[in-house]
């Protein structure tokens, strides 16, 4: 990852000054020394023949509360203590990121004067599905803006907006420990400042965190969606209609890993979850929500229609809005119900292609979209 | 003779006038205690009602289970009423102690001195209760998220237990049945445990088997997919 971020700025800014951040959470392994020894001596491979500026490199460890939030709110630090144009941050356990990755997330910031700039990625038809049903559309919807990965993790910003997101009083919050991604994504568009996206290619991470639990992600996600949703209720609400935002780069496709889903576990958790929550989610979504989750849990053909699901992501908001009960408690039980409308996805886009799976998600944030009066009309 | 009827005739007499102001104190005592436990139960009412503790009730979830235990006061009443009868019993028991009665002095005195007993197992039965609630309810979320097929008996296992401890722990300081409480708490919550492991090992060995070959399977079988 440092030698593509060298190389990236070797071969795309030569004649900018650069410097790389390191924003270390206290790692055991060794990764600020790899960081502050690892030269390119030769950039000749790379086809990069003059390099009139050395990247210089800041490796530190950040204060404050343990989590990204706190690690990004240094870099904004170094930018605005820098006066830097531009900064780019990205995921350090990142396998599949090239040099142009840096020149697709500063370039229009420097050149096209946009202040915030979201990944694009080309991902397999199953994966991202929490940003898929749940992040794109909810943001989409709310905000006006066809920002497909809002919580991509790889962002470009302007030193300017690095300077507003510092002005925010959010880093004792939960921000500073999860949900940094999605309030960069948010504070930028509610705040007007110019957003565009650049596509990277395939996102593909170190391998998976076996200890890594989907309830307590798809908590951490989607409770930080709604804190949100608290921060900006007037911006939301006076949103009617959505916009695509401009996408940079070169769009290409590859063959991406097949992936192993096992269909028959995801239904029964969902089976399981009506069953044994019902009581729980009688409280938490309206009436005609549960009717239609009971429903689908009793057909034998198993299918979690688009207008169901978004009203229920929505019942889900409000009952966190009027806090029916402790907030911890009301995102837990949205697991077995997440893993229904995953299978549902699943089972639509088992024979689509990667055009089909986006008209597919279109459909998605259209039951969205036209759900959202509900939900303002709900909101107290 | 006349010794005989009048003597007795006038010690009654000036006992009953030297116990009326008593009576008298302890009558007015009441009546203030009636009309101060009137007033203090508006303004306490008044008071929780402005500062909306009812919609934080409901937020919290104490306004449900009220519900549950059948109580539809609001939660700003049920404060004034507390503070009315608070009020009301003090004044009564003020009233009560000027009568200068001894039987009566040496009840009060043991009643106060039980009171404090009382009021504390009353909260720690509360506090039970709703802890044994909240502790279940998650224990169920867990349960459910792990795709533990018994999640509902999981649930309300941890939520009687909780409870079931809380009420030990007031009986107990009630004084009521001490050993014998705790003895068959321990017993009940001992047999319970034994029960599940002979099951478990004996009796449903089979199932044991089948349900930890479907958890291993499971763990084999999960997903590739990247939900983030």
């Amino acid at each position: 990852m440092v030698r593509a971020v060298q190389a990236g700025f070797a071969k795309y800014f030569p004649d900018r000054k650069a410097i790389l951040v390191n924003s270390d959470g206290g790692s055991k392994d060794g990764t600020m020394d790899v960081v502050e020894k690892l030269v390119i001596e030769d950039f000749q491979p790379f086809l990069i023949s003059q390099r009139e500026n050395l990247l210089s490199k800041i490796v530190t460890p950040y204060h404050g509360i343990p989590g990204k939030g706190s690690a990004f709110r240094t870099i904004f630090q170094v930018a605005k203590e820098l006066k830097v144009k531009a900064c780019a941050v990205v995921d350090s356990d990142l396998r599949s990121i090239t040099p142009e990755w840096i020149d697709l997330l500063i370039r229009p910031v420097l050149d096209r004067d946009f202040d915030f700039v979201s990944p694009y990625y080309l991902r397999h038809k199953y994966d991202g599905t929490i940003t898929n049903s749940i992040v794109y559309p909810v943001t989409r919807a709310l905000y006006g803006k066809h920002i497909r990965q809002p919580i991509g993790g790889d962002f470009g910003f302007s030193g300017r907006l690095a300077e507003f997101y510092l002005t925010k009083d959010v880093w004792e919050s939960d921000v500073a420990r999860f949900g940094i991604d999605i309030w960069m994504t948010t504070t930028a568009v509610a705040n007007d400042f110019k957003v565009c996206q650049s596509f990277l290619g395939a996102k593909i991470h170190a391998a998976k965190d076996p200890s890594s639990d989907l309830s307590a992600m798809l908590t951490q996600v989607v409770s930080a969606l709604f804190m949100l949703m608290e921060e900006y209720p007037d911006k939301w609400k006076a949103v009617r209609a959505t916009d695509p935002v401009p996408l940079f780069g070169f769009q290409f496709s590859v063959g991406l890993e097949p992936i192993k889903v096992n269909l028959e576990r995801m239904i029964s958790m969902f089976r399981l979850g009506i069953t044994e929550l019902g009581a729980i989610l009688q409280e938490i979504v309206s009436p005609e929500t549960f009717a239609g989750l009971e429903e689908a849990a009793k057909g034998s053909a198993f299918s979690l229609s688009d207008e169901l699901w978004s009203r229920l992501i929505f019942d889900y908001a409000l009952a966190c809005h009027r806090k029916t009960m402790s907030a911890a408690h009301i995102l837990k039980t949205l697991t077995p119900l997440y893993l229904g409308k995953v299978a549902s996805l699943v089972q639509d886009m088992a024979e689509s292609s990667a055009d089909e799976v986006e008209a597919r998600l279109e459909d998605l944030c259209g039951a969205y979209e036209k759900l959202k009066p509900y939900l303002i009309e709900k909101w107290q | 003779m006349e010794n005989v009827f009048i003597d007795p005739f006038k010690r009654f007499i000036e006992k009953i006038a030297g116990f009326l102001p008593n009576l008298l104190t302890g009558a007015i005592l009441i009546v203030v205690g009636f009309i101060s436990a009137w007033i203090v139960r508006t303004i306490v009412t008044k008071t929780v009602q402005f500062l909306k503790i009812d919609r934080l009730s409901d937020r919290v979830g104490l306004g449900q289970i009220l519900l549950r235990g059948g109580i539809r006061d609001p939660f700003s009443r049920l404060i004034g009423k507390a503070a009315y009868w608070i009020i009301l019993i003090s004044f009564i028991i003020m009233g009560l102690d000027a009568l200068q009665i001894p039987a009566v002095e040496k009840l009060l005195s043991e009643f106060w001195l039980y009171l404090p007993n009382v009021i504390v197992a009353t909260v720690i039965i509360m506090a039970g209760y709703l802890l044994g609630n909240f502790l279940g309810r998650a224990a169920l979320i867990a349960s459910v998220n792990a795709g533990v097929a018994i999640a509902g008996l999981l649930g309300k296992f941890v939520k009687f237990t909780v409870f079931i401890m809380a009420a030990t722990m007031a009986l107990e300081l009630l004084g009521i049945g001490e050993e014998t409480v705790l003895i068959a708490f321990a017993i009940v919550f001992g047999g319970v445990v034994l029960a599940i492991s002979i099951a478990f090992g004996f009796g449903a060995r089979d199932i044991a088997r089948d349900y930890l070959d479907k958890m291993l399977r499971e763990k084999k079988d999960e997903d590739d997919i990247s939900h983030i």
